[in-house]
């Protein structure tokens, strides 16, 4: 259908990713919602099918050569998600289509509380900290 | 700096609940990774996001897209075409950050991100309190 769109879609997502450093799901699925008409569950799961790859990779390396990767919690933190999401998607998969929505809706409130924190520039943390969020 | 087992343990009970998060909503999680990582166990801004970012490199979304792959709410061929783009757009975007003031971006982008969320969580509310005054 709308192939050139989709393609545009992706990299203005990737854009946002680049420039902000936040998640490329939190702004797929409402874009695959609205723009394309995608039910809830059916938004959700294409992006978690396009996280799969290692999209992040390019920007670990960065992280990596300046030492500012802590490797046993990241291992840590790939099982805990890896096991929770699981959860996570036998749960959303169960729910109504709008009351998901609703759902998503707070999550990006909380979502949004979290990013304008993470903008205040602490002493430990320069502004501009590059992409944070795979 | 070495972790403690009840440090790391801590970690992973931290990224179950990310991943939860991870699998209801179809995110890659690292939006709730960065801050938890940061309040709850006292990492840096940097650490917290090379630490987030590391443990994104394994498909650890991959339980979650089982369960939405095996309900049919997955658009494969979409999600093929966006991921190009999110590359591309993506190292664009990283370049371009690096010459403008992040933290009034994200600042900008919470705001927007806010708006939406509330947009998508009173929406159905509406629809759902419309239908049943009928």
């Amino acid at each position: 259908m709308h192939i050139f769109l989709i393609v545009v879609l992706g990299f203005v997502v990737g854009m946002l990713v680049g420039l902000l450093g936040i998640g490329g799901g939190i702004i797929a699925v409402p874009a695959l919602v609205h723009i394309f008409g995608m039910d809830q569950h059916l938004a959700q799961g294409t992006s978690l099918f396009i996280l799969l790859p290692p999209i992040g990779l390019g920007a670990v390396m960065v992280y990596w050569k300046k030492g500012e990767v802590n490797l046993p919690a990241g291992v840590m933190c790939a099982l805990g998600i890896l096991l929770g999401g699981y959860f996570g998607g036998l749960i959303a998969i169960d729910l109504p289509s709008n009351i998901l929505r609703a759902l998503f809706g707070l999550f990006l409130m909380l979502s949004a509380v979290l990013l304008w924190r993470k903008s205040k520039p602490p002493a430990t943390a320069p502004a501009g900290g590059g992409s944070g969020n795979a | 700096m070495p972790e403690s087992r009840a440090r790391l343990f801590g970690i992973f009970l931290t990224a179950c609940v990310v991943g939860v998060a991870s699998g209801l909503f179809g995110i890659g999680g690292g939006v709730l990774m960065v801050p938890l990582l940061v309040l709850l166990h006292h990492y840096g801004q940097h650490r917290a996001q090379g630490t987030s970012l590391i443990a994104m490199v394994p498909p650890t979304g991959l339980l979650a897209f089982l369960a939405y792959y095996r309900a049919s709410a997955v658009d494969i061929r979409t999600g093929l075409l966006i991921i190009p783009g999110i590359v591309i757009g993506g190292y664009i975007g990283s370049k371009i950050a690096v010459q403008l003031p992040a933290a009034r971006m994200r600042r900008v982008f919470a705001v927007i991100l806010f708006v939406l969320g509330a947009s998508e969580f009173f929406t159905p509310l509406v629809r759902w309190a419309a239908h049943s005054w009928h």
